[in-house]
C-alpha cells in the first residue's frame, strides 16, 4: 500500500477543469516532484489532496484512509504536513510558538486539561520547546526565537514555516514551491534541506518551478499540463520527454 | 505589571470601599457605585475580548448575550423564587447555550459579513426583548428583583470577585496551548488547520465562553440594579465595549482593565452628558484605530520598551 494514492482526481471551476482525473502514487520513503507549466492544476491538486479544496471526483487515499473530503486539520493529524507557496507563518506569534503550534494538536486536545495545564502537558510542552529549539537552530532561525513571526524577512518566514511543518514529523510532507521568490543561496539551503529529509527516510512530495531543483534532487517527476498527468519518470527521461519539452518551450 | 505591582494594584481594589469612605465620605455612595459599575462593565470588556481580541471574530452580538443572562435571571428570580447563585448559574448556561446555537449559523460568515451578521442577531434580541411582553416585560421592565447582598460595599466585592473569575478564566483560556491555538486562528486561519487545528471549534469555544461570561454578568448587573429593561441591551453597549477594547488594547487584559476603568469611571464622574458620550467616544475609536491600533496598552508597551 502507497503512502498517498490519488485516483482520477477531478476538479472545476465554473465549467474550467483544473485537474482532469489525475493519478498520483507516493510510496513511503520516495522524494517526488510535481512539475509543470504556470496553472497546470499543480497547487489545485495540492489544495485538494490537503482538504483545503473539494474535489469534483476520484479519490485521495493517504495511510490507506479515504481522506477524499475530508476537512483541512483533520488530514494534517492524519500526519500529512503541507506548507503554503505563499508564504505563510501566525504573525503575531513568536518564531518560537509558531513551531509549537503545529506539535501540540497532535498531542492531548482536552479542553479541560489544557486549561488546568496537567502535568503531562507541561511534560509535552517542555519537550515540544526542545524540539522546536533544535528545528529553528536547523534552520539558522535560533537567534530570533522569540521575535514575533511577522517581523522576520521573507526568505527567514519561508524558512521557519518550513520549520514548521516539520515539528510533528509528518509521514508525507507537501511543499509548495520552497525555492519560490528566494536568493539562490537560500534555494542551495532548501535543497539541502530537503534532500536531508530524505536521507533520513522521509517522503517528501514537492511542488516546483526551480527546474535546477527539481533536476538535482527528484527520484521522480510527474508532469502536468491542463490538468492531466503527461508524463512520469526519473529526472534524466523527463528532460528528454518530447512532451514536457512541447508543453514548457511550446512547439 | 510584575508581581508586586499587580498585588499592590489587587489590594488596592479589594480596600477600595475603605479608602473612598476615607477620602470622600460625603460622596461614598456615588462613588462606590461607579467602583460597582467599573467592576461588571471590566467583567463584561474581558468576556467580549475573549472572541474579538483572541480569535479575531469581531463580534456586535455581545449585548444579546449580557440580556439573555440579565433576562434569564431576573425571570428567574423573580417568577420561580430562585436563589441568587442557582439564577447566576442559569444565566450563564443560558447565554453559553444561546452563544453556541447562535454561532453555529454565524461562524458561516466571515470578517465583514459576521461582524454584519451579529450585529442583526443583537438588533433581533433586543426586539424580542421590547416585545415579547409576556415573558420580559416589555418597556415596562421586569422589576424588583430581589437583591443578594445589602449593602454597596458588598455588592462592590461580589462584582469585584465576579471580575476575579473572569480573569482566571480568561488568562486560563488565552495562554498556553489553548490560547496558543486562538491565537494561530486569529493570525491565520488556513495554516491553523494545516497545523490540524479545527478553526471553528476554536472560534465557537471562544463565542461560547465570552457569551456564557456576558450572561453571567447580565445577571449580576440585573441584580444590582433590581430593574432589567431592554435599553440595557442596545446598539450602545456594543459602542461602550468596543471603545473599552480598543482604546485600552485588544487582546491584553491589562489594556481592556485599563480601558474599563477610563471609560466607565471617568464619564461617570465628570458627569458627561450621555449624548457628548457616544459623540465623543466616536471621535476617540476612530482617532485610536488611525493613529493606535494596539491601544493604549500599545502605547505602555512602547514606553516599557524605550526604558
Amino acid at each position: 500500500m502507497a503512502l498517498l494514492e490519488v485516483h482520477g482526481l477531478v476538479k472545476r471551476f465554473l465549467g474550467v477543469t483544473a485537474v482532469d482525473g489525475v493519478d498520483l502514487t507516493v510510496e513511503r520513503g520516495e522524494l517526488v516532484s510535481l512539475i509543470g507549466p504556470n496553472g497546470s492544476g499543480k497547487t489545485t491538486l495540492f489544495n485538494c489532496v490537503t482538504g483545503y479544496l473539494p474535489a469534483d471526483g476520484g479519490r485521495v487515499l493517504f495511510r490507506g484512509a479515504d481522506v477524499t473530503r475530508a476537512a483541512p486539520h483533520r488530514i494534517a493529524r492524519l500526519g500529512l504536513g503541507r506548507t503554503f507557496q505563499h508564504v505563510s507563518v501566525f504573525a503575531r506569534l513568536s518564531a518560537l510558538e509558531n513551531l509549537l503550534v503545529f506539535l501540540q494538536q497532535h498531542q492531548e486536545e482536552q479542553l479541560l486539561a489544557r486549561l488546568l495545564r496537567t502535568p503531562r502537558l507541561r511534560r509535552l510542552e517542555a519537550e515540544a520547546i526542545e524540539r522546536a529549539r533544535t528545528l529553528l537552530a536547523l534552520v539558522g532561525l535560533a537567534g530570533r526565537a522569540s521575535a514575533p513571526a511577522g517581523s522576520l524577512s521573507y526568505g527567514q518566514r519561508k524558512l521557519l514555516a518550513f520549520a514548521a511543518a516539520l515539528m510533528p514529523d509528518p509521514e508525507l510532507l507537501l511543499l509548495d514551491e520552497p525555492a519560490a521568490a528566494v536568493n539562490p543561496t537560500m534555494i542551495n539551503q532548501m535543497k539541502e534541506h530537503i534532500l536531508a529529509l530524505h536521507r533520513q527516510g522521509k517522503t517528501v512530495l514537492l511542488v516546483e518551478h526551480n527546474m535546477d531543483v527539481v533536476m538535482d534532487i527528484s527520484e521522480r517527476v510527474v508532469v502536468l499540463d491542463h490538468g492531466q498527468k503527461i508524463a512520469e519518470g526519473p529526472p534524466a527521461a523527463i528532460r528528454r520527454d518530447p512532451g514536457v519539452v512541447e508543453a514548457y518551450f511550446g512547439r | 505589571m510584575r508581581g508586586a505591582g499587580r498585588l499592590t494594584v489587587g489590594a488596592l481594589a479589594v480596600a477600595a470601599p475603605w479608602l473612598v469612605a476615607a477620602v470622600v465620605p460625603d460622596q461614598q455612595r456615588y462613588v462606590v457605585h461607579v467602583l460597582v459599575y467599573t467592576a461588571l462593565f471590566a467583567a463584561l470588556a474581558l468576556s467580549y475580548d475573549l472572541v474579538v481580541g483572541h480569535v479575531g471574530a469581531l463580534s456586535l452580538a455581545h449585548p444579546a448575550f449580557f440580556g439573555v443572562g440579565a433576562y434569564t435571571a431576573a425571570i428567574l428570580a423573580t417568577r420561580l423564587g430562585w436563589p441568587f447563585l442557582a439564577d447566576l448559574l442559569a444565566a450563564v448556561l443560558v447565554a453559553g447555550a444561546v452563544a453556541a446555537v447562535a454561532g453555529v449559523p454565524l461562524f458561516r460568515l466571515t470578517e465583514h459579513a459576521f461582524a454584519v451578521g451579529t450585529l442583526g442577531f443583537a438588533v433581533v434580541a433586543g426586539i424580542v426583548a421590547t416585545n415579547w411582553v409576556e415573558v420580559t416585560g416589555g418597556p415596562l421592565c421586569i422589576t424588583r428583583i430581589p437583591k443578594p447582598v445589602a449593602t454597596l460595599s458588598a455588592w462592590y466585592w461580589l462584582a469585584l470577585a465576579a471580575l476575579g473569575v473572569v480573569l482566571v478564566l480568561y488568562r486560563g483560556m488565552t495562554s498556553f496551548r489553548l490560547g496558543r491555538a486562538l491565537h494561530a486562528v486569529r493570525d491565520n486561519e488556513p495554516l491553523a488547520a494545516a497545523a490540524g487545528i479545527d478553526p471553528l471549534r476554536y472560534r465557537m469555544l471562544a463565542f461560547t465562553v465570552g457569551g456564557g461570561l456576558a450572561g453571567g454578568v447580565g445577571a449580576l448587573y440585573a441584580h444590582y440594579l433590581s430593574v432589567m429593561c431592554p435599553e440595557e441591551m442596545t446598539v450602545a453597549l456594543t459602542v461602550n465595549l468596543l471603545v473599552i477594547v480598543f482604546l485600552g488594547g485588544v487582546g491584553t487584559p491589562r489594556g481592556v482593565l485599563i480601558g474599563a476603568v477610563l471609560f466607565t469611571a471617568l464619564p461617570e464622574v465628570l458627569r458627561m452628558a450621555p449624548t457628548w458620550r457616544l459623540v465623543i467616544y466616536g471621535a476617540l475609536l476612530l482617532v485610536i484605530v488611525v493613529r493606535s491600533p494596539a491601544g493604549l496598552e500599545g502605547l505602555l508597551a512602547r514606553r516599557a520598551g524605550a526604558r
